[in-house]
């Protein structure tokens, strides 16, 4: 079991990054709350080493939308946009930066998480391929269609390639 | 250049509430952990020279409860004792014959057997061409074992290809000398296709099996989703027949 320090640092360094992810796929703050507390015990309670501090924000990544999926598993959830989610957010983004995350949000379940690996975390087509179980070609496949509906919401001056 | 989603993006954070709040929440769970952790350790070690003492230990030791059969292009096999620990670990084609030849897996934690069998040069070479690798788990406890195996490190890529199957059908499995996991998308194919022979299956990697049935539920219309979507692991939650 890591320690009392090891856990602040990480929720410190991954929070953040939880919540963000939490936003593509869940629909209120209760259950970020508990994806955020479940990702951050099954750390803790963890003993096995991580090779680099890639590897351990690549776990981080994997167990959390592991989390989100199974939370949506187990309860019905109704697949509207998350107006509450963001209700918190309206008050501190911008406007045009809150433009564009609800054009993201609005985009179909397969295209938000690749197009938010890609251009907020910065992760290549074959990065993400090998994060998510897939093929690297399908990545680039998801990133395209992404970016044109995105391109179609926002203009397309808004993404770069 | 521009990319107004990670300037979007950049905005979102976790508050210092949400925060705090489960900073709290995991004191107070690693509290109960470590209070829990103390009798259970105590009484481990008065089971264990129990076990010695009455000196039916061998037999509790290798007794099977477990089956995790892992699939890719080889297939192997672990069987578990009642502690997770792998007692035997058997190749079910040659493929898996030649990985197991070069690692030593009995003895050890399921956990650490998983991660040696992924992490060895052979199966870094399989992975790279291709990414099917399959878990399929018998055991009263495979719940614990699934849960386990989706979130260490070395198998969480593997998610949604981690499944679980009831003991009958590991036991067909066995008397036909066919992996479990193979067994199992075998009793999902000859539901579609009654014709198909379990020597065609033992024949095809686990990414061409994901591959055949993918096209016989599609051509069912048992899936509608586009094939980007189903390109992995959609297979992963069928349980076993009966």
């Amino acid at each position: 079991m890591r320690t009392e320090q090891e856990a602040e640092h990480a929720i410190e360094l991954y929070a953040d990054m939880i919540r963000r992810i939490c936003l593509l796929h869940l629909k209120n703050h209760e259950d970020t709350e508990d994806v955020l507390q479940e990702v951050l015990l099954k750390y803790i309670l963890r003993s096995d080493v991580f090779a680099s501090a890639e590897h351990e924000k690549a776990w981080f990544i994997r167990v959390t939308l592991n989390s989100c999926k199974d939370l949506l598993k187990s309860l019905f959830r109704k697949r509207t946009v998350p107006l509450e989610l963001l209700a918190e957010e309206s008050a501190s983004v911008l406007p045009e930066n809150l433009e564009v995350i609800e054009a993201v949000l609005a985009l179909p379940e397969r295209y938000k998480l690749v197009i938010y690996l890609h251009y907020y975390e910065g992760y290549t087509a074959k990065e993400i391929g090998k994060l998510l179980n897939k093929k690297e070609n399908t990545i680039y496949s998801l990133l395209s269609r992404g970016r044109e509906q995105l391109k179609l919401e926002l203009g397309g001056d808004s993404i770069e390639e | 250049m521009k990319n107004k989603i990670r300037d979007a993006f950049l905005q979102i954070h976790a508050t210092e509430q949400m925060k705090t709040h489960v900073y709290s929440r995991l004191m107070q769970q690693m509290e109960h952990n470590k209070r829990n952790r103390a009798p259970l350790r105590s009484l481990a070690a008065a089971f264990v020279l129990l076990f010695l003492c009455i000196g039916s230990s061998f037999y509790l030791w290798a007794a099977p409860v477990s089956y995790v059969s892992i699939d890719l292009n080889p297939s192997i096999e672990l069987t578990l004792n009642r502690f997770n620990y792998v007692t035997h670990a058997e190749s079910k084609n040659q493929d898996g014959a030649i990985l197991l030849s070069t690692i030593h897996l009995a003895g050890k934690s399921y956990i650490k057997a998983v991660e040696l069998l992924i992490e060895s040069e052979p199966m870094q070479s399989y992975l790279s061409k291709d990414a099917a690798l399959t878990f399929t788990v018998a055991s009263p406890r495979a719940e614990e074992i699934l849960a386990e195996l989706k979130t260490y490190t070395a198998s969480t890529p593997y998610y949604d290809t981690c499944v679980q199957t009831d003991m009958a059908t590991a036991q067909a499995a066995h008397h036909c000398g066919v992996s479990i996991g193979k067994y199992q998308i075998y009793l999902s194919l000859i539901e579609h296709n009654p014709s198909f022979t379990l020597e065609e299956c033992e024949a095809m990697s686990m990414h061409q099996l994901r591959e055949l049935l993918y096209k016989y539920e599609r051509s069912s219309g048992v899936i509608t989703e586009p094939e980007d979507d189903y390109q992995q692991g959609h297979h992963g939650g069928h349980h076993g027949h009966h």
